[in-house]
């Protein structure tokens, strides 16, 4: 799970990093309202609060969409006045399909240099490992291809943590200068603490900006927690309802199914009691030049109740005129996967089909009951004869439209 | 011959009196596994389908000898019950559950080589020798016994992949779930040595998807030690950046580490023969065998 920026910055905040000094602005915060009846006397919760803030300031949209400084989501302002007219902009607009629901507002802090520190998972050593560079900034990515040299990496002995050799080696790599030791010492100690502590798979700050006096102030931060460790990091869980996920995802989610959104143009869509075999369906169907708009993973052992929530959850993506199932039942039954499409036909849109593929544990009942049914449903009986039966559905609505 | 597990392996169900555990008892009994022990803290004296149930690993081990447990524990329980097993002296280690924290299981990774252990999984179906034992809640029926291997990351490609193989008459000597989590407790690299030594093993077929770098580690692997001919099955080649495929660890880095082709093009290098889908590593064996 990703965190909002703030949310990174007040996990930061909890482990004494130093962040600039700012607030947030949210829906629920009675300023809020005041926004939303745009009248003089409620403004005024906002204007104080804008009052007591050290000029300049950056007002930042807090939405999780790439480019967001591009899309006018990140603004300067001198004046509180100056702020209260963007806050009012922002708020309740609309980035990049993303309803803005908080801004953050910090102090805008000027250094001499910009650097990039964070601790991410290094999966093929099973290690949390540090990446340092002393060109941070926006270009990072690109200086991680153009100039690699620039771009520290260490791994942590889990077991060990974080020693002073690990510091020193860094700062030599980098070169930043041994000036930097205990500024560095103390703030990668900190890092990965919020990294092991609160479960992250990443703990990144870009820009961590040195400034004119040698501190170093973490302008931005992002998180992204380990999902299934969210059970022992309640108050991250808690935090989960802010993010702004796709409707589907957590219309799924209701029924312990996972909803992953693949390509926004796509029209068919894929359903399977297993990852491999959706990412292996998707594969074969986008061979073909057809395109997935979004799949559904069952899981193991799913009842015929919630495969009737996840067909009608795939379909009311009113993008999405095909279905394909595709079933293996080992612990999932074929017969509840066959109830559970029964009941969607009843409700299935008269232009949309659903191509369905099952094999494994009760498979003639499943077939039986699949012939019984009346509708848009063809049965196959191979993943590649289902990609067949898509791609000459796909033929005859491209030649009906024409 | 098959690996890790056969008529030899003296099996241990940790959370043997759970829904799960009970009933893939019985059906690891019923395939002739040798389950010697259950393992259920506070349940000491019972018994299911026969198997004495203890407290602890350490006595279930003392009293039975037994060498290899399977976990039908929940995932926030995994860590525990891993190391439980490890602390025992057990050098096989099988878990099935998913949603494993990520850090558990990177301390299991290293505790596993303190102890000179093997853990498999977690997010596995487990292993099977067909015809002589399995550990794990795959639906034997569909395997059968004969010379070709199969490791994967997921459960529901190797089944597709298992079940054309036997309709053609072509079996398996042992298949193994590595799971679809980002820290496997053994990657296709630490099983390779042990099928490229087992006799009966003649063709082995490797099962990968996007995420991490176990494929391209495998094919390193292969290209100086494998002799035998490997049939590999990359995953999510059109899967979109940054998001997670249902595995945790199915997931391609925003840039682009984990990406099908270059697992692929390692694999070629390596001498690999890259198959389309599950259908097409089926042509393949029959071309081979």
């Amino acid at each position: 799970m990703k965190l909002l920026e703030y949310k990174a910055k007040e996990l930061f905040d909890k482990y004494g990093i130093r962040t600039p000094a700012g607030i947030v602005i949210d829906k629920l915060d009675k300023t809020n309202h005041a926004l939303e009846s745009r009248e003089d006397s409620d403004l005024e919760g906002l204007s104080q609060k804008l009052e007591n803030l050290d000029y300049p300031v950056v007002v930042k949209a807090q939405v999780q969409v790439g480019g967001r400084g591009k899309a006018g989501g990140v603004r300067f302002a001198d004046t509180p006045e100056e702020a209260r007219n963007i806050c009012i902009q922002l708020l309740h607009s609309n980035l990049k399909g993303f309803i803005v629901k908080e801004l953050l507002i910090v102090k805008k802090v000027s250094g001499i240099k910009e650097w990039y520190v964070s601790i991410t998972l290094d999966r093929g050593n099973k290690v949390p490992m540090i990446i340092f560079s002393s060109h941070g900034g926006v270009d990072i990515e690109e200086t991680a291809i153009t100039d690699p040299d620039k771009i520290v990496k260490i791994g942590i002995d889990p077991f060990i943590g974080i020693e002073d050799h690990i510091v020193h080696y860094i700062i030599d790599k980098s070169d930043i200068g041994m000036a930097y030791f205990d500024e560095m010492n103390d703030l990668l100690k900190k890092l990965y603490r919020v990294f092991i502590e609160s479960d992250c798979l990443l703990a990144e700050i870009n820009p961590l900006i040195v400034t004119e006096d040698h501190q170093i102030i973490a302008a931005d931060g992002k998180v992204d927690i380990d999902d299934s460790a969210l059970f022992r990091q309640q108050d991250i869980l808690a935090f989960r309802d802010k993010l702004q996920e796709d409707p589907l995802i957590l219309d799924a989610r209701k029924f312990r199914l996972l909803y992953i959104p693949i390509n926004p143009e796509g029209d068919i869509a894929v359903m399977s009691n297993g990852s491999g075999m959706i990412m292996s369906c998707i594969d074969l169907i986008t061979k073909k030049s057809m395109s997935v708009g979004a799949a559904l993973d069952l899981g193991g052992g799913c009842t015929a109740d919630r495969i009737y929530e996840g067909i009608r959850i795939l379909l009311s993506n009113p993008r999405i005129k095909t279905l394909f199932i595709s079933i293996f039942g080992g612990i999932t039954r074929c017969d509840e996967v066959a109830n559970g499409v029964s009941q969607a036909v009843k409700h299935l849109d008269s232009s949309k089909t659903i191509v369905i593929r099952i094999e494994g544990t009760n498979k003639e009942e499943g077939l039986k009951i699949i012939e019984g049914i009346q509708g848009n449903i063809i049965s196959v009986d191979s993943i590649r004869e289902g990609v067949k039966v898509l791609y000459d559905l796909q033929i005859s609505n491209n030649s009906s439209v024409s | 011959m098959s690996i890790l597990i056969d008529q030899n392996t003296r099996l241990i169900v940790q959370g043997i009196t759970g829904r799960e555990g009970t009933f893939h008892t019985e059906q690891m009994l019923a395939y002739g596994t040798n389950v010697v022990a259950g393992v259920t803290p506070g349940r000491s004296g019972q018994n299911v389908f026969g198997v004495p149930v203890y407290n602890t690993v350490k006595e279930a081990v003392e009293e039975t000898n037994a060498n290899a447990t399977v976990l039908f524990v929940p995932a926030k329980y995994t860590a525990q019950g891993v190391m439980e097993a490890m602390q025992a002296g057990l050098k096989l280690i099988l878990t099935i559950s998913e949603h494993v924290p990520v850090q558990d299981m990177m301390k299991i990774h290293h505790f596993a080589r303190k102890y000179q252990c093997r853990v498999i999984g977690p997010n596995s179906f487990g292993i099977i020798s067909p015809g002589k034992a399995k550990a794990g809640f795959m639906a034997h029926k569909i395997f059968t016994p004969g010379s070709v291997a199969v490791m994967s990351r997921s459960a529901t490609n190797c089944y597709e992949t298992v079940f054309m193989m036997t309709n053609k008459g072509i079996g398996q000597s042992t298949c193994i779930g590595n799971g679809g989590d980002m820290i496997p407790g053994s990657s296709f690299v630490d099983l390779l040595p042990l099928l490229e030594e087992d006799v009966d093993t003649k063709v082995i077929v490797l099962i990968g998807e996007i995420g991490g770098s176990e494929e391209e580690l495998a094919a390193e692997y292969i290209k100086q030690h494998v002799t035998k001919p490997v049939i590999t099955l990359i995953a999510g080649k059109n899967a979109p950046k940054d998001t997670s495929m249902g595995h945790a660890g199915a997931i391609i880095s925003p840039d682009g580490t984990g990406s099908a082709e270059i697992k692929e093009q390692r694999m070629q290098e390596a001498g690999a023969l890259i198959a389309e889908s599950t259908q097409h590593i089926v042509e393949l064996l029959e071309e081979i065998l």
